[in-house]
């Protein structure tokens, strides 16, 4: 423990003796979320490139190299790394045996529909701090999430009393098709933790999301949507008349929300609480919440 | 059927469109029968009533126009052709729109994004020009114009797929549009597609009389005073911007321009216009019906089905009934190669070999790391990462070889190959259906077992077909058309889903070495090596077969026996190599060639140099695979595809233009 610690402090003050500091090698952008959050700098992470561009935050250190694509990581650049130990998605469990001829490897669970995927990302960050030594930072920045979701979950309510609106987070696709954020995605948790319900009933599904021809959101009779920027035909799919009729959109029930990944680890969550609330915030109070049940 | 005269077969196809289309209205209006009439009845505004006017009105007047426009461009290549195989998607126009498309949305999203139509139109013409350059003025009417199109579908298919692959994050907003969707918010695309579509009506006025013309045949209508070629030409373009502005409209949707000509012909249409028109009608019904299914598969499952995957659903099982009736003719055409030359001289013996040196150096010691490229002999940790690829590489590689050569003498086609003839596809088929039943997780377990099961049911099939047409070239490349136009179909509804299995899939698809195990690389090689070995054990029979069954029955031989012990072979190696490795397209059909052109003319020698030949391709594929890109990796099917595909039809040009 009093190692980590020195080495942690080293990592910070010193970074130019930071031998110390763990090599962990990143194959997937979860694992790369929480080694970022350990205050661990990984080193080497798959499809970086993308990382930075689409998941953003947390951010990733401009020096850390590309250790190939997430489907296929380049082996040999990672033997040639030398890590200490290897962390890798189900996805990439069957190259485990070739995979810890390089080094010690851990795996987590990833996104299905038979577990809630919320819980199983927290352990697996536990886990991965526990085998860094460092449980008593990834406890502390799993209450200030925590905490950082109950002030959002009260700026909401400040907003708009105690009744919230319920809410749906989807993701255009094209101007004739969007995905919705249904049960079990990283979305609905976040509307989850900060006392939310969905505007749309849906089947769960392994990845949460689910495929559905545009015209099936004017079915979302009540409660607010929201869409995930950036969507490259918007201007064309904002201006028509079938858009414009739908009864979200005409109730002004509609909103943008910054880009955010929905398929990242236990942080994810706050980033994506975050982009909500904001975009909720935007929203005049009586948004979603017109139909006055007895 | 045939009885009927043109006019009642018209009017009867029109009563039939009517119920069909208040179907449609009432399936992509999501609303009941009756409240349909309800909605129609009242003035009032209400979204369900936007809906049914700015989404399911045009949606049906879109899949109206399309299917007929597909199905008069169908019959128009067709009659021009005189070739009933001939359709966008069989001359290559559908996939090079679609490649056009990946590759503006990759260099300039903002352009694609409003423009996309321009940069697909450009790409089928573009495909189409290539085809027609392969096949040639004399290949236009046969088989040369479908199989040069055919290989034409695999090597652009496989650069699309490398691209999209590659760049896995930008392009989900295109799988909608691949997997072919009639879906619609306005009237924005009925508005831009309708005066476009005008050109139909001075073709139907004049096309006719040049049609009848050419069904005389072509000196006969010379002799009567009309100029062939630039009326033929004319046509051919414009059959092609029909179907081009319609494909940038809707997406892929296949088979409509391929099946209502046909159909039509069927039903009863004999003269050019009857004909023209009678596919037009024709191709709007169709199209209708498979999209009113399509809507009915999205309303029961809850989750978008493309209408594309249902039209090729129905389509391909459609296509090979239609083969099974019209099919029997042998078309000894095929594509023409380079000859090259008489015999296998040490010259070219010692090129192979320093070829083979070359390319097993540069697999084993020349690779890129942190530091730039460096040229050594792998470390112990290196080594054990690397051999197990090159091997399967090298075996995956001579195996295909292998099994491309015995199709080709066993069909006596030379463009047999398991590719071309489907037994990829079939396997990649049934790879998919376990995917989609079973889920990602248990995907490594199933993959081969699937793979092995599809491919002998490809061979079955080709079997039952094949026997009563004597192996026909014609429905051998249908029978491989069909099913990699379902694949594809199969494959772009599996991508529009956009979940993380999809990926996986896509991966699986490009065929890499990635993840071979020791152990399947050591089965891969003994098994390669085994059926090679039995393979030769058949050289006599395979030389006798190739100069004709009855050669090979007056000397002794049970024909039939040896043909099926030796496409059970084929059936196996194949399944072999595809299990491991996912489809590799072309490579099975380039080695032997090439081996031919090198001199290498008797079932021995060419067996030998086309393994060694393949094995060596495959090397070097999979290690521009590995280096390229580094430290991203390209699959080594898609190197083997394209690089393999791109001189394939380099070869078949300059055999044109020689």
């Amino acid at each position: 423990m009093r190692r980590c610690l020195l080495g942690f402090l080293l990592l910070w003050l010193t970074p130019a003796w930071a031998s110390d500091a763990p090599r962990v090698a990143a194959l997937s952008w979860e694992a790369t979320e929480h080694l970022l959050m350990l205050d661990v700098t990984p080193l080497t992470v798959a499809d970086a490139g993308d990382y930075r561009a689409w998941v953003v935050r947390p951010t990733l250190p401009a020096g850390v190299p590309s250790s190939g694509s997430r489907l296929e990581p380049n082996l040999e650049l990672l033997a040639e790394l030398q890590p200490e130990l290897i962390v890798i998605p189900p996805l990439l469990e069957d190259i485990r045996p070739l995979l810890e001829r390089i080094a010690p490897v851990q795996v987590y669970q990833g996104f299905s529909q038979q577990h809630d995927n919320l819980q199983v990302h927290r352990e697996a960050f536990l886990d991965l701090a526990r085998a860094l030594g460092r449980e008593a930072l990834a406890k502390q920045r799993l209450q200030a999430m925590d905490a950082e979701l109950v002030q959002w979950r009260e700026r909401l309510r400040a907003h708009y009393g105690q009744r919230l609106p319920a809410v749906t987070v989807i993701r255009l696709s094209s101007p004739t098709a969007a995905f919705i954020n249904g049960p079990n995605s990283m979305p609905q948790h976040a509307l989850a933790l900060l006392g939310l319900q969905p505007a749309m009933d849906l089947a769960p599904s392994p990845w949460g999301i689910t495929q559905v021809p545009i015209t099936a959101l004017g079915r979302i009779e009540e409660g607010v949507v929201l869409h995930i920027e950036p969507f490259a035909q918007e201007a064309q799919l904002f201006a028509s008349p079938l858009w414009q009729a739908m009864p979200f959109v005409r109730e002004q029930r509609f909103a943008a929300m910054p880009s955010t990944w929905t398929y990242g680890g236990v942080f994810s969550l706050q980033y994506l609480a975050e982009a909500i609330g904001e975009a909720l915030l935007k929203l005049p109070s009586e948004s979603g919440k017109r139909p006055n049940r007895p | 059927m045939a009885a009927v005269s043109a006019p009642s077969r018209h009017l009867l196809t029109l009563l039939a469109l009517l119920p069909l289309a208040l179907l449609h209205l009432w399936l992509a209006a999501d609303l009941g029968p009756f409240e349909l009439w309800a909605m129609l009845a009242s003035a009032e505004h209400s979204f369900e009533f936007l809906q049914l006017q700015l989404s399911a009105l045009p949606r049906l007047s879109m899949a109206l126009l399309t299917g007929a426009a597909l199905g008069l461009s169908g019959s128009l290549l067709q009659q021009i052709t005189q070739n009933r195989l001939v359709s966008p998607m069989t001359i290559g126009a559908s996939s090079g729109a679609w490649l056009g498309l990946v590759l503006a949305t990759l260099l300039v999203p903002t352009f694609a994004a409003s423009h996309g139509h321009w940069a697909a139109l450009l790409g089928a013409l573009l495909a189409v020009g290539l085809v027609l350059l392969i096949a040639g003025r004399s290949g236009i009417g046969g088989l040369p114009l479908v199989l040069g199109g055919m290989a034409m579908n695999l090597l652009l298919g496989a650069l699309a797929a490398g691209l999209v692959l590659i760049n896995n994050q930008y392009t989900q907003g295109l799988f909608v549009w691949g997997a072919g969707d009639l879906a619609q918010i306005d009237w924005h695309w009925v508005q831009w597609l309708w005066p476009k579509l005008l050109l139909a009506v001075p073709v139907l006025i004049l096309a006719p009389r040049p049609l009848s013309l050419l069904q005389l045949g072509g000196d006969a209508a010379q002799g009567r005073g009309l100029a062939l070629w630039p009326v033929m030409l004319v046509l051919f373009l414009a059959a092609l911007w029909l179907c081009s502005v319609s494909i940038t409209a809707v997406g892929l949707i296949g088979f409509i321009g391929l099946l209502t000509p046909n159909l039509a012909k069927m039903l009863g249409a004999r003269t050019a216009r009857d004909e023209l028109c009678y596919s037009a009608l024709l191709g709007a019904l169709l199209l209708l019906g498979t999209d009113a299914l399509a809507l009915l598969a999205n309303r029961v499952s809850g989750q978008l089905v493309p209408s594309g995957a249902a039209a090729a659903l129905i389509g391909a099982p459609v296509l090979l009934w239609l083969a099974r009736r019209h099919l029997a003719a042998e078309d000894p055409r095929g594509l023409q190669l380079p000859r090259g030359a008489e015999r296998f001289g040490w010259r070219s013996a010692l090129w192979v070999a320093l070829l083979a040196v070359l390319a097993l150096t540069v697999a084993l010691g020349l690779a890129r790391g942190v530091d730039g490229w460096h040229l050594q002999w792998p470390s112990a940790l290196v080594w054990s990462l690397r051999w197990p690829r090159v091997l399967t590489a090298a075996s995956a590689g001579a195996g295909l070889a292998i099994s491309g050569l015995l199709l080709q003498r066993l069909l006596r086609n030379p463009l047999a190959s398991p590719d071309i003839l489907g037994l990829s596809a079939g396997a990649t088929l049934a790879v998919m259906l376990a995917l989609i039943i079973f889920g990602g997780a248990v995907f490594g377990a199933v993959a081969p077992l699937a793979a092995f099961v599809g491919s002998l049911a490809v061979l079955a099939v080709l079997m039952l077909l094949g026997r009563r047409h004597h192996y026909s070239p014609a429905l051998m490349a249908l029978l491989g058309i069909s099913l990699g136009a379902l694949l594809n179909a199969a494959l772009q509804f599996v991508l529009a889903k956009g979940s993380g299995d999809s990926f996986a899939l896509l991966g699986w698809l490009a065929g890499s070495t990635y993840r071979a195990t020791p152990a399947q690389a050591l089965w891969l090689t003994v098994g390669v090596l085994l059926f090679g070995a039995l393979a030769l054990l058949f050289q006599r029979g395979l030389t006798l077969i190739g100069i004709g069954d009855g050669v090979a029955a007056s000397r002794g031989l049970n024909v039939p026996r040896l043909r099926l012990v030796l496409l059970v072979l084929v059936a196996l190696l194949c399944a072999l190599v595809t299990s491991l490795l996912g489809p590799v397209a072309f490579l099975g059909l380039l080695a032997p060639h090439i081996a031919v052109m090198l001199g290498a003319r008797r079932v021995l020698p060419q067996l030998l140099l086309a393994a060694s030949l393949g094995a060596v391709l495959m090397l070097l594929a999979d290690w521009v695979g590995r280096t390229l890109i580094f430290p991203l990796q390209i699959p080594v099917g898609i190197v083997a595809s394209v690089l393999c595909g791109s001189y394939f039809v380099y070869l078949l040009i300059r055999g044109r233009l020689a």
